[in-house]
């Protein structure tokens, strides 16, 4: 099992484009118990890997309930990178 | 779809998401902020810390230049503060429910980085930080604080960190407040191993100088509180386990005695308090730090962290001078002009009123 961050970056290389929403979608399962899996500390540290050149923002809207959803991809290069640090291949 | 509604939503998309983006950047301001107040707090109480029970007799009994005094006291002060930092934020990682996470990220690259980041960072730099200002007095606190220029340009290299001029401009101007408190002479404790204690000053501005770069960017994938947890457990280990005995060898002093050392400093009632209370001010300090130059990016993040080349002495005046009683700590003038220059220097690398019109343009483009 993966840390929560990892997870999340995990996330990036196996999904084209995501918001936080479709993140803690697929971790739920695993990760609910855990007291980070909040969807503003989530925001965040999506924020803070996009900070970090480890996944692009690439737009923006609104969800049926006036949410904000932000959507990250991480490029090629960007997967390989998150792949050495977390020492996968891929 | 109603275009009315639709450009509605767009413009309630733009400007919640203009809100969640100045939120993130106000935290990460307030985030590295703390880092600096924490920083001084826990320079205050370590400096407080050698004052009083058993540091006060060791520092009588041993003279000022020598072996003992310049070397294994201060590296057992340092050891002791991290030790017991460690102690308090494994605290908060199990609080937290974080202790799982703690053993998976050591076992991690990140994690394995975060170490290397402590080490540099943690034994050698504190160590001489703590014989810097044992020897130079508060005078080794303005040159440590080069670090900030160090960081931002080794994030520029190893991570392709924005350098602009303006931010180079920006960074001169916090060294340049920093030496002007240097240049104060602040009082007291100047002695002769004036030129060791700048010496060493400066490697620690190098060590933290890459450690905040490193450490910095690993945070972004580590969780901050498990990654100074980390930290200051390498931090503690690592002075107390390596750094003492080489220095005690080195300085041809019986092994056992420094141990005796330490155990007296871990069990004097009067002085230990001080310490857990510089512990605890280090590790909010070092997390604050490593998250602050993860979500600001380097530059900014460690030049406002920078900005304790004046909270610490004035924080180790009010503690030490003021509410101890302890002569020899004010703050001469000059630090004060230097503290609003140091500012002028912060908000030159982190505001660009040309780049904050050009993303408003760029935002409203792509919503």
């Amino acid at each position: 099992m993966l840390p929560l961050n990892y997870a999340m970056l995990d996330y990036f290389v196996y999904h084209d484009e995501a918001c936080v929403d479709d993140v803690m979608a697929d971790l739920a399962a695993e990760y609910a118990s855990f007291a980070a899996f909040a969807r503003p500390r989530m925001q965040e540290a999506l924020m803070t890997a996009h900070k970090n050149g480890l996944i692009d923002e690439t737009r923006f809207d609104l969800d049926a309930e006036g949410e904000l959803r932000v959507y990250y991809r991480a490029s090629a290069e960007q997967r390989k990178v998150i792949g050495a640090y977390l020492g996968r291949s891929h | 779809m109603d275009t009315s509604t639709s450009l509605g939503n767009r413009e309630l998309a733009v400007a919640k998401k203009r809100a969640l983006d100045a939120a993130y950047f106000r935290k990460g301001i307030a985030v590295a902020a703390l880092s600096s107040c924490m920083y001084a707090l826990y320079t205050a109480f370590v400096t407080a810390g050698q004052l009083f029970g058993v540091w006060a007799g060791w520092f009588d009994a041993f003279a000022p230049s020598g072996l003992l005094a310049v070397f294994i006291l201060p590296t057992i002060a340092s050891g002791v503060n991290d030790v017991l930092s460690a102690v308090w934020a494994t605290f908060f990682t199990a609080g937290q429910g974080k202790l799982a996470d703690l053993g998976r990220c050591i076992a991690s690259k990140p994690g394995v980085i975060v170490i290397a980041a402590a080490f540099i960072g943690g034994p050698i730099a504190s160590a001489a930080y703590v014989i810097a200002l044992s020897q130079a007095g508060t005078l080794a606190v303005p040159i440590a604080a080069l670090n900030p220029a160090i960081g931002a340009v080794l994030a520029r290299v190893l991570y392709r960190q924005p350098l602009s001029p303006r931010v180079v401009t920006g960074i001169v101007v916090c060294v340049v407040a920093g030496a002007m408190i240097g240049s104060a002479g602040l009082s007291g404790q100047a002695s002769s191993g004036m030129t060791l204690g700048l010496g060493l000053a400066l490697l620690a501005a190098l060590c933290w100088g890459v450690e905040g770069c490193v450490g910095g960017r690993a945070t972004c994938m580590i969780d901050p509180q498990i990654a100074i947890n980390i930290r200051q457990l390498v931090s503690g280990v690592g002075n107390l386990c390596l750094v003492l005995p080489a220095l005690t060898m080195a300085c041809g002093e019986p092994l056992g005695q420094s141990y005796v050392f330490v155990a007296q400093a871990l069990t004097d009632k009067s002085s230990v308090v001080f310490f857990a209370c510089s512990g605890f001010a280090a590790y909010f300090s070092f997390m604050s730090w490593y998250r602050a130059n993860s979500m600001c990016g380097t530059a900014l993040g460690m030049a406002i962290n920078g900005t304790y080349t004046f909270t610490a002495p004035l924080f180790t005046w009010i503690i030490v001078g003021l509410v101890l009683g302890f002569d020899g700590y004010a703050l001469p003038s000059v630090a004060w002009v230097a503290a609003v220059v140091n500012l002028v220097g912060i908000c030159l690398i982190a505001v660009n009123p040309l780049d904050m019109v050009k993303k408003d343009g760029d935002r409203d483009a792509s919503a």
